[in-house]
């Protein structure tokens, strides 16, 4: 290439400027329109007003919003470690090559292609205390059904499951590429060494899955909390809002209440929230990262 | 085993639904474990045009968001990956922050906007949201990162243009990242909620989770129990396939990219 | 610059790919908005209103009806997801609302005070719909501010759905009628003697995912005892005595399991129509479904099937009820397009009659007065709710934003 420097520099702006538009009009511009909505007294259809940082105020004081926030922790703290775990031992289970365990790989990969609508109308009729599947084999056995999407206490538990069952696929797929690339030698050689199944698994293989295991919690954790769907669908946040999470908060301040200003603060501190936790996964996970 | 039980008895469970009669499921719906069963339901998923009409509109929005992300990110993942520009670290480091934006917080300005735009109830109103998302820059920069320079190298040398050697030595290696990218800007996409429900409210722009979200009035689910199964099923049927069609290209794809 | 770039974008991104085309046409286009569910599969090309069943099923073929008559109008009909309102707030947002749109009576005030609808009283006058012949309920319904906000389309409430053969077992039947309690010392009565006679209990609830039920249920009861329930704009009142006294009959009745527990909106419907309670709470929408199982034999409801408002236990007579109405959201129209509304109103409020064979309550005094509103079943009965019935306050606002589904209509 006989280009001048200047020239080849700009080259590769040009690689990245469509992305770079595309993201900054769509995600970034929104972005600080919602930051300046916050400190607004604005419903959805114009009227705006300035109200300093009232909105957030407001947030520190509404128990209701507390209340979201708790709720986004359990979640996130329910489903995260018990899908990593899963998941992985899932991989570890089905990482051969027969026709059994591709088949099996299939199935438990297939709910994530579902849209979350029809994630909650089947669980709605698994769950559903008097006609759902559960209840059917509960009174097989003649055991009292279980009210999970009315219960306080296992409102919660029962958003879990769903949200368990439905992302199963793509961390078990990540664990299983990761399994793919450990070389055959290493465990060869610990064969020779006479290392024992667990010895193996705490030696080797989860050492060699140390940056997959952070891909998939960093990932699920950012998408936990910022779970919506599940919950609108299934139990509307409630009872009694005992499974509202921060994003149906939000979700219902705007939409239902209109309350546009006030959505945008609770999205403001969502997303600070997320991204704190992603920093600080990040941050915990550098420091031995030398090998 | 118990596993696999666990994790089939819920498909098991919508499937044997759908194939029952509504007014047997209405007294009962712990009938679906017997027969007998009816195709009636699908019949009459099929007869209803708009169906036919929201799968189209997801087929085409998925498959244009999906054609949308592998363009823009690979040109952006082989931008930041191989080329030298200003700002190239302090840009990247900006588009990984995009990975911390909840939906939520972006959702009511960009609807605004796009107001303003009018572009609501319009195909490139639904497609453009799922263009902007940093996951796949991120995920192109990984995988070109993890080709070895040499080749590049080796092209420059015989005066290839820049462009050029993206084209046709770099993108044909990527091809395991475009499936496993494009796959799953598929699936999300196909599963978007709360973006097409405000966006496409004309029911002629549906898309099937919307649409079928539509067709569920308040006691329909009593009424028509097997009829709502039905539809479920046939709204993931495609997408079920596409996943089969491609799962081993999925798994081999990611085995190059996640663990360098 | 952004703009320039976002413009730069949406041009490039429109010329891929195929955008909404729009009918330069000379027929005036009209955009109804509505909820009560997609059937496009049964009734899609149905024009006989007569043959359609349900709400979906009726009111498709009344649109369809109407556009078949009127070849020079454009009808576009849009299904939503019930309730539909964040769509509508979403599109009022994007300043494209449609022309027409379903919308709960007690839901219009929300809209009406952000002045986002328009008054109808003109294109009503225009229609020849005369507001004298709304019912009472359907009046209050729509009225705001003594302007009216729209085309009231029916009452629909909670009733007791009774389970006759139950009732009779236990004695609780005096000339072929159901006997219902007039006190809440009677109804604990009633329900004890029911369950020592049948060994079921008495009521039929849905309790769960279904907050419109508990609503109606608090509600109609402070409003029979007359209880503030918004002592002003920014407060509700719920710790009174009144209250008290609801809450503590609904616990004792629990406690004592009197009621169906952990049911919710399906099941409840499977356990009265299997048989399994006297009584069930819940509205207007299941008449006809319950009726249907009551002239099919082999069913536990077969020929055992009555139904009434809520009997007064204590105060006097009251429903909480609400109604469903077409409304007018603010937005340019030619006057090519009012003209076509109105005469879609005329024909909607022309059809009324059809409309409460769905079991809701019409909104005209004169079709409840009907003699063919008369001979369908059961109407005579209930009928007093259209007089009785009223919403002081809206269901809160959760609730009907609760897409899932099971609460009522």
């Amino acid at each position: 290439m006989t280009a001048g420097r200047p020239a080849r520099r700009l080259e590769g702006l040009a690689f990245v400027t469509p992305f770079l538009i595309v993201y900054l009009v769509i995600l970034i511009y929104p972005l600080l329109m919602g930051f300046v909505l916050s400190f607004q007294r604005a419903d959805l259809f114009g009227a705006r007003t300035f109200v300093g940082i009232d909105n957030y105020a407001r947030l520190a004081a509404d128990p209701v919003f507390h209340q979201a926030l708790g709720n986004t922790f359990k979640l996130t703290l329910l489903i995260v470690p018990a899908l990593t775990v899963i998941t992985l031992a899932l991989a570890l289970a089905l990482n051969r090559p027969t026709r059994g365990a591709a088949w099996l790989r299939g199935l438990f990969f297939s709910s994530s292609v579902l849209s979350v609508t029809i994630v909650t109308l089947i669980w709605r009729f698994v769950l559903t205390p008097d006609a759902g599947l559960v209840a059917e084999i509960l009174q097989a056995i003649g055991a009292e059904p279980i009210p999970f999407l009315s219960d306080r206490n296992l409102a919660i538990p029962a958003l879990a499951v769903t949200t368990i069952w439905w992302s199963i696929g793509l961390p078990m797929m990540l664990f299983l590429a990761g399994l793919q690339q450990i070389p055959e030698d290493i465990y060869e050689a610990a064969a020779l060494d006479r290392a024992g199944r667990w010895t193996r698994f705490w030696r080797i293989t989860l050492p060699s899955l140390r940056r997959t295991v952070i891909l998939v919690v960093m990932l699920q954790t950012a998408a936990q909390l910022q779970l919506f769907g599940q919950a609108q669908l299934l139990t509307a946040g409630g009872p009694s809002g005992a499974s509202r999470p921060v994003v149906l908060f939000i979700y219902e301040a705007s939409f239902v209440r209109w309350e546009l200003g006030y959505a945008a603060a609770a999205a403001e501190i969502l997303f600070m929230l997320v991204l704190l936790v992603t920093l600080a996964q990040y941050w915990a996970a550098r420091p031995r990262e030398g090998e | 085993m118990l596993g696999a039980m666990l994790m089939a008895a819920p498909l098991v469970w919508t499937l044997l639904l759908s194939l029952k009669a509504n007014s047997e499921l209405m007294r009962d719906s712990g009938t679906a474990f017997s027969a007998p069963y009816t195709l009636e339901n699908y019949r009459a998923v099929l007869q209803g045009s708009s169906a036919f009409r929201w799968l189209l509109n997801s087929l085409i929005v998925s498959t244009g968001t999906m054609i949308g992300v592998l363009i823009l990110c690979s040109l952006a993942g082989y931008g930041f990956a191989r080329l030298e520009f200003p700002f190239r670290r302090t840009l990247f480091v900006f588009v990984l922050l995009g990975l911390a934006i909840p939906e939520q917080a972006v959702i009511l300005p960009r609807h605004q906007l796009f107001a303003a735009l009018h572009l609501h109830n319009s195909y490139p109103g639904l497609i453009l949201p799922g263009l902007a998302g940093p996951f796949g820059v991120f995920f192109m920069t990984q995988y070109f990162r993890a080709i070895p320079r040499e080749l590049d190298e080796a092209a420059m040398l015989d005066g290839a243009s820049r462009l050029r050697i993206f084209w046709k030595v770099l993108l044909p290696l990527t091809l395991p990242a475009q499936a496993t990218l494009g796959v799953f800007t598929f699936l999300a996409a196909w599963n978007d909620y709360w973006w097409p429900l405000i966006s496409a409210t004309r029911s002629e722009r549906f898309t099937l989770t919307v649409g079928l979200a539509s067709a569920q009035m308040n006691y329909a689910q009593t009424s028509g129990l097997g009829f709502l199964m039905a539809q479920a099923v046939f709204a993931s049927l495609p997408i079920l396939i596409v996943y089969l069609l491609f799962q081993k290209q999925i798994v081999r794809a990611i085995a190059g990219t996640s663990g360098r | 610059m952004r703009l320039g770039q976002l413009a730069a974008v949406a041009l490039v991104a429109g010329a891929l790919l195929p955008t909404a085309g729009c009918d330069p046409g000379a027929r005036a286009e009209i955009y109804v908005q509505r909820f009560f569910g997609e059937c496009g599969a049964l009734y899609g090309r149905e024009t006989d209103v007569a043959k359609a069943e349900g709400e979906c099923g009726i009111v498709t073929a009344m649109i369809n009806r109407f556009a078949a008559r009127n070849p020079d109008l454009q009808v576009d009909t849009n299904v939503v997801a019930w309730p539909g309102y964040a769509q509508l707030a979403a599109q009022i947002a994007a300043g494209d609302p449609p022309d027409l749109v379903t919308m709960h009576q007690s839901v219009i005030s929300d809209y009406q005070s952000r002045g986002l609808l328009e008054p109808m009283d003109a294109i009503l006058r225009e229609a020849e719909v005369r507001p004298e012949d709304f019912t009472v309920a359907a009046r209050r319904g729509v009225t705001k501010h003594g302007a009216i906000y729209g085309l009231p389309w029916d009452t629909v409430g909670g009733l007791y759905h009774v389970n006759t053969a139950l009732f009779a077992r236990a004695g609780l039947m005096r000339a072929g009628k159901p006997v219902l309690p007039r006190s809440a010392e009677e109804l604990l009565a009633h329900a004890r003697r029911f369950k020592a006679a049948t060994g079921k209990p008495y009521l039929v609830q849905s309790q769960v995912n279904d907050p419109a039920t508990h609503v109606r249920n608090f509600y109609t009861y402070l409003l029979a005892q007359d209880a503030p329930i918004f002592p002003d704009r920014d407060h509700i009142r719920l710790r009174t005595p009144e209250a008290r006294r609801v809450v503590a009959l609904f616990r004792t009745i629990d406690r004592e399991g009197l009621t169906t527990r952990n049911q919710d909106y399906p099941a409840a419907v499977a356990s009265f129509m299997n048989g399994e309670g006297g009584v069930f709470l819940t509205g207007t929408w299941m008449l006809g479904p319950f009726e249907q199982e009551s002239r099919t034999p082999g069913r536990a409801l077969f020929g055992a099937y009555a139904v009434y408002p809520y009997p007064r236990l204590w105060g006097h007579e009251a429903a909480y009820v609400d109604g469903h109405a077409w409304v007018m959201p603010k937005r340019e129209r030619t006057p090519a397009q009012r003209q076509a509304l109105a005469r879609l109103l005329r024909f909607m409020a022309a059809h009324n009659f059809d409309w409460s064979r769905t079991g809701h309550l019409p909104a005209f005094q004169p079709v409840v007065e009907s003699a063919a509103f008369a001979a369908l079943p059961h109407r005579r009965d209930i009928a007093p709710l259209a007089r009785i019935g009223f919403a002081p306050c809206p269901m809160p606002r959760s609730v009907l934003s609760f897409l899932p589904l099971f609460s009522g209509p």
